[in-house]
């Protein structure tokens, strides 16, 4: 760019092709070179990650849908008149659904983390043991 | 905190009006100030960033290109190719909550994501968009997610009542998680380190077992930075799958 005046635009182009072309092949290089290492890396790393996140994302995902149902029922118990009945009937249903968000959740973990059920899962599995 | 003995964890979540325009007019508190500077920070960083367009980033607009194909590649997976059309919200999101979280983590600022206030702000967004624009996409199809396939007729008004609950759960759940998990991060390490300055106080021996609540709050501090971080994805994760269900109702 600070030389519009020595080589032509054409020469330049040239060399900016050549010199991606070059780069491509060894971003190819290194990519298959590391793409082994991070494969057997990525599962693992994942899981330690998100070890408290999990308990704590079942936890809030189960009484959030508690405190829902139960809210629920009382509102509708103020605006109807039948106090206790209404929040009971909900407070339960509201636990129903905090299990069924539990249930899906997990039934979601389980999906993310099947996908790489290889040799290197197990192994790091053993080990944590 | 002139009183050594006397450490207050809760202080640091106070809102305070930086000015404000009267007794009781609009003010701009210490929790709005850091909005602020969380927006124009992320604005700031992402123009300046990416102003070269180089073909070989640098370090700095490598960081911008991570995060981009970071949060395109959760939405992708979770909400599809159409779910692309809601990127620039999630990018929002998720960058929003992570620089706020670890805006936090810098002594003395303000943390805006521990008030429920905020978090649930921003479930809310999610919930209503959701809700919008599944209707306006799917129409009364939109209702199919509340009904299970394959539920036979006699139970099915108790499935429908426990999946709308199961739904409306959703905005309390993601933003009582972010909520919950930054205050207490926060107030476990207030307490952790005013142990060491209460045992401080006691000399030298104070001092010595001083040591143990200081390797503590070391390590909570760095679980804060694992928990800050962890947390807004967990946001964005569960913002893009939600949208899925509004792109593609019935599971």
């Amino acid at each position: 760019m600070n030389k519009p005046l020595g080589p032509g635009p054409s020469s330049d182009r040239e060399q900016t092709s050549s010199l991606t072309a070059d780069l491509q092949a060894r971003i190819a290089r290194a990519k298959s070179s590391h793409e082994a290492a991070e494969s057997a890396k990525a599962p693992s790393a994942q899981r330690d990650m998100s070890g408290m996140g999990r308990g704590l994302r079942l936890g809030s995902e189960f009484l959030a849908a508690i405190l829902v149902g139960a809210v629920l029922g009382y509102l509708l118990d103020q605006g109807l008149g039948t106090t206790p009945w209404l929040m009971l009937v909900m407070l339960i249903i509201g636990f129903a659904a905090g299990v069924l968000n539990v249930v899906r959740t997990t039934a979601e973990m389980n999906r993310a983390a099947s996908p790489s059920p290889d040799a290197s899962g197990s192994r790091k599995d053993e080990q944590d043991e | 905190m002139a009183d050594p003995n006397k450490v207050d964890p809760i202080h640091q979540f106070e809102i305070k009006d930086i000015f404000s325009l009267g007794e009781n007019g609009p003010a701009l508190t210490n929790s709005a100030l850091f909005m602020i500077v969380a927006v124009v920070l992320i604005v700031g960083y992402l123009i300046l960033s990416t102003q070269k367009r180089a073909l070989v980033p640098n370090r700095v607009q490598l960081v911008s290109e991570i995060l981009y194909e970071f949060v395109a590649g959760m939405v992708t997976n979770a909400a599809g190719k159409a779910g692309m059309k809601f990127f620039p919200f999630v990018f929002s999101l998720f960058m929003f909550v992570l620089v706020a979280n670890l805006l936090g983590m810098v002594p003395f600022f303000f943390t805006f994501t521990s008030h429920i206030i905020v978090t649930f702000a921003l479930a809310m967004l999610v919930f209503v968009t959701v809700i919008v624009y599944g209707f306006y996409k799917n129409g009364w199809k939109f209702l199919k997610l509340f009904v299970p396939s394959g539920v036979p007729g006699y139970i099915l008004p108790l499935i429908v009542l426990i999946e709308v609950v199961s739904f409306l759960s959703r905005p309390i759940s993601l933003s009582v998680r972010l909520f919950a998990n930054i205050l207490a991060g926060h107030i476990t390490l207030k307490v952790f380190s005013g142990f060491v300055v209460t045992m401080g106080s006691l000399g030298f021996l104070g001092w010595l077992g001083a040591l143990l609540p200081l390797t503590m709050a070391v390590g909570v501090t760095a679980l804060e930075f694992l928990v800050a971080v962890l947390q807004a994805y967990v946001f964005a994760l569960l913002t893009s799958m939600y949208l899925n269900d509004a792109i593609h109702p019935g599971h």
